[in-house]
């Protein structure tokens, strides 16, 4: 066993290189970190950055699970983990995969909890309290006897969390655990991370999106971009020494309070010691420094885009699975020929039932539904296929053919485009717009999972369709390609096509969407602009919402007496009105 | 996530069948499955179907709807095999479709295959849908079985609804797709693949990951383990399987003619 000298932290990674058994380049290269004992760590990093990988040197799942070769050493509590068993490590880290749902073994909440304990041989009442006090810390006590995959998606990372927790190690690896939470979820997830820190559990939480949370709380942020630490430390001295890189270079979204903080620094040139991440704190430096005016203009708002030609309308619309479960409760909604309207609210609201019931795959069992002015039991799928598009979350369940060029030409022969010349044209421009041209024989399935999603929205987008449906349009894609892909739907929508997105991310609503609906429990809670949205407390509470930073930034603005006119709907907005001219992250 | 209730899974009822201890509803399958085997015509099987089909629907409280839409997928193989009898076994020539003719063992044989093949197939739903699959993991341990293999057959239970699910899913993503101009039974067979192929890498990579999260949760390293939840063996347990034998013998006592 090998054993290193100083005063050793929890976790050293030296100069690790790894290569997984399918590939021959390594995606970890001559990584080296440190994690102490008791401290939040972030590490974020572009997608395909070798950040689940990294995560897997912890628990041992490399060298002893994954194959592949491996290079350098790993030391836990300062022994080598190539020399301790899985089973030994995993009593000292715990990794929540990036789909905790995969690592589910059994039926019922409290069962899965129980599942590590039993493998250690403990004392069965001994599990049973650790159950019940693991449900009581993840607030799951009322669903501890509900099925696994009954749950919602942040219920689904809390019990991931307390299914490692269940195992008492002294470190847990959470692999982007919000990723597809509603804002209230994450949240909620947020709040018990710190608490376990509070309890001296040292935490590695990975993401591709920083946060306010985060780099308020983190004790060290680790960058990691083309498998090797490109930064670390204090998230003040990486963002000072490194932001502009990590969102112009990396993709990386930071917080619209740091995006504005770097641009104040840069105005300042360099003066800004410390960049605030609240919202109250970013104003209080803006005023500080002289920048936050008693008025402030922002963009023109523009004319309104879409026309008012009905494309769906629904009234009272309901939708059961079976007696016990409706998921639609009598919703009242119209969707208009050339808007962009977002569909927001929190896991299992009835969003996705709702884009099922557009796209004809489920027929309204109440209300009324007329899609493109025919009633929705009267069309069939392939029929309504030919005018309607919808990208789903799982890009994979669409692919049909065996490469990403035949991917696009069935869509386009789906559409009848019988000309050869003509759909190689096509082909060629998509490709080459959603960056895909690289990749052209290669199978779909093999992909990234950035390329999967912009593929299965280029596969929809060159049937034509009037309608275009995305259902989070933009997860797993970096900043730039989310902005990107973005900018292709405003491009779509400007040639009259309806697009309808449903998503968590409330920085993209704010930005791009024309008009919001927020579904609740089967109910539709408000009909309206985002600015309008964000300013009802009450109501953003109750559907499980949180505000961007940056409407939290404006309604305090105005609410001290600033006033504004135009719209204000990113942080490139707002460190316009301020005066800065500084590019950020565009 | 929504239950559409035509899921390959356990679910509790409250019902007699619910009850009855795990390894032995295993057991009464076996039984099942052999009398089968020993029936020569068609009527003993149709009394199995419909007995088996009475089981379901009244001492397990499984909803007609459920039973007919989950198995109708082997109903339709069934009557393809029965078909399939008519047509290809010897014997003498009753009538001919065609070139096609129709035998007496055909006809005779053909229905005996649809019973054998759909009431193991109920049968086995039956105890799927009765059986809380970590109950029979345990009973199997408990008998005797290491708890490796007893957790395999759970975990195979387990995976069969989310199979089932990305089958659903997959289906729908694909229908949005549309349709190829000119689509012929050859697409359609290609289509088939894609839908299979799509359902099994998924599977793949789900298995993978799940033998990874097992190994991290020290599964397996210790020769025994605990079982925070016990089920337990009641000798009233044994009427299912003994009803079933005496049935099944009666049956085949009266198939070969034995009270004539």
């Amino acid at each position: 066993m090998t054993e290193i000298q100083s005063t050793t932290p929890l976790v050293l990674v030296d100069r690790v290189s790894y290569t997984h058994w399918n590939q021959t380049e390594p995606t970890l290269m001559d990584c080296s970190l440190q994690i102490e004992a008791g401290t939040l760590n972030v590490l974020v990093g572009p997608g395909g950055s070798g950040k689940s990988t990294l995560c897997s040197l912890f628990n041992g799942e490399i060298p002893h699970l994954l194959g592949g070769k491996m290079e350098g050493t790993v030391f836990l509590n300062g022994v080598d983990t190539a020399t301790l068993t899985v089973s030994d490590l995993s009593r000292q880290v715990g990794h929540v995969f990036q789909d905790p749902e995969t690592m589910f073994a059994t039926l019922y909440v409290e069962d899965e909890i129980a599942f590590g304990p039993e493998n250690l041989r403990m004392n069965a009442d001994e599990i049973r309290r650790v159950v019940d006090e693991l449900l009581h810390m993840t607030d799951l006590q009322e669903k501890r006897t509900n099925l696994v995959w009954a749950l919602s998606g942040g219920q689904i990372q809390k019990l991931g969390l307390a299914v490692v927790l269940a195992m008492n190690p002294a470190m847990i690896v959470l692999d982007e655990p919000t990723a597809n939470l509603d804002p209230a979820a994450t949240h909620s997830l947020h709040r018990l991370i710190l608490e376990l820190r509070q309890r001296g559990m040292t935490i590695l939480l990975v993401t591709r999106e920083l946060d306010d949370f985060l780099l308020t709380h983190a004790d060290q942020l680790l960058v990691l971009n083309q498998g090797c630490i490109f930064a670390s430390g204090k998230p003040q001295e990486v963002l000072l020494t490194h932001g502009m890189r990590l969102t112009h270079e990396l993709g990386i979204w930071l917080p619209e309070t740091a995006e504005i903080g770097l641009a104040l620094r840069t105005g300042l040139g360099g003066e800004l010691s410390e960049l605030p991440f609240t919202a109250q704190g970013m104003l209080d430096a803006l005023r500080h420094y002289g920048y936050l005016k008693d008025h402030l203009n922002g963009k023109p708002i523009p004319p309104e885009v879409h026309t008012h030609e009905v494309l769906i309308r629904a009234r009272g619309l309901r939708y059961a699975y079976d007696a016990e479960f409706e998921a639609l409760k009598g919703v009242d909604l119209e969707v208009y020929r050339g808007e962009i309207l977002a569909i927001i609210g929190r896991n299992g609201a009835g969003k996705s039932t709702l884009a099922k019931l557009l796209t004809g795959l489920l027929k309204p069992t109440g209300g009324e539904l007329r899609i493109l002015h025919k009633n929705a039991r009267e069309w069939k799928v392939d029929q309504l296929a030919d005018h309607l598009g919808l990208v789903f979350q799982n890009p994979e369940h669409q692919f049909l053919t065996d490469s990403v060029y035949d991917e696009i030409e069935y869509s386009l022969l789906a559409r009848g485009c019988e000309d050869d010349d003509e759909r190689k044209r096509i082909i060629a421009e998509t490709l080459k717009q959603l960056e895909l041209d690289d990749c052209t024989g290669i199978h779909p399935f093999a992909l990234s999972a950035g390329k999967k999603r912009r593929l299965g929205v280029a596969t929809m987008l060159v049937g034509q369709p009037k309608i275009l449906i995305l259902d989070e349009p933009t997860y797993g894609q970096d900043k730039q390609m989310t902005q990107t892909l973005m900018a292709l739907m405003e491009d779509i929508r400007r040639q009259d096509v309806t697009i309808v997105m449903i998503s968590h991310d409330m920085r993209l609503v704010q930005e791009y969407a024309d008009r919001v609906v927020v579904l609740n429990e089967g109910e539709k809670l408000f009909d309206g602009t985002a600015a309008d949205l964000f300013v009802q407390d009450e109501l953003v509470a109750r559907a499980n919402l949180r505000p961007t930073l940056l409407e939290e930034m404006l309604h305090r603005y105005l609410q001290s007496g600033g006033t504004l006119t135009g719209r204000i709907s990113n942080s490139h907005d707002f460190i316009h009105a301020l005066g800065l001219e500084v590019q950020i992250g565009r | 996530m929504a239950d559409n209730g035509f899921q390959l899974q356990f679910k509790e009822r409250h019902s007699t069948l619910n009850r009855i201890y795990p390894l032995v509803k295993l057991i009464w399958v076996v039984i099942v499955a052999v009398g089968l085997f020993i029936y020569k015509s068609p009527l003993p099987g149709a009394v199995a179907f419909l007995l088996i089909l009475f089981l379901a629907a009244v001492p397990g409280k499984i909803p007609l709807r459920q039973i007919f839409g989950s198995a109708k997928l082997i109903f339709g193989l069934g009557l393809l095999l029965m078909i399939f009898h008519f047509f290809a076994d010897p014997g003498e020539e009753i009538f001919r479709v065609g070139f096609l003719k129709i035998t007496d063992t055909g006809l005779m044989q053909g229905p005996v295959f649809f019973f054998r093949l759909s009431v193991v197939v109920l049968a086995s739903f039956v105890m799927i849908w009765t059986t809380d699959p970590r109950d029979l993991m345990t009973s199997l341990a408990k008998a005797g079985m290491p708890y490796r293999m007893a957790f395999t057959v759970f975990l195979a239970m387990r995976f069969l609804p989310l199979a089932q699910r990305e089958v659903e899913a997959v289906k729908d993503a694909h229908a949005i797709r549309g349709k190829a101009q000119h689509s012929s039974l050859g697409h359609r067979f290609k289509l088939w693949q894609r839908y299979m192929f799509t359902v099994l890498i998924n599977g793949l990579r789900k298995a993978e990951a799940a033998a990874v999260a097992l190994d991290c949760r020290a599964f397996g390293t210790a020769p025994t383990r605990t079982y925070v939840k016990d089920v337990h063996f009641r000798v009233a347990d044994l009427w299912l399987p003994l009803a079933t034998v005496v049935i099944s013998t009666l049956l085949i006592l009266v198939e070969r003619g034995v009270f004539s």
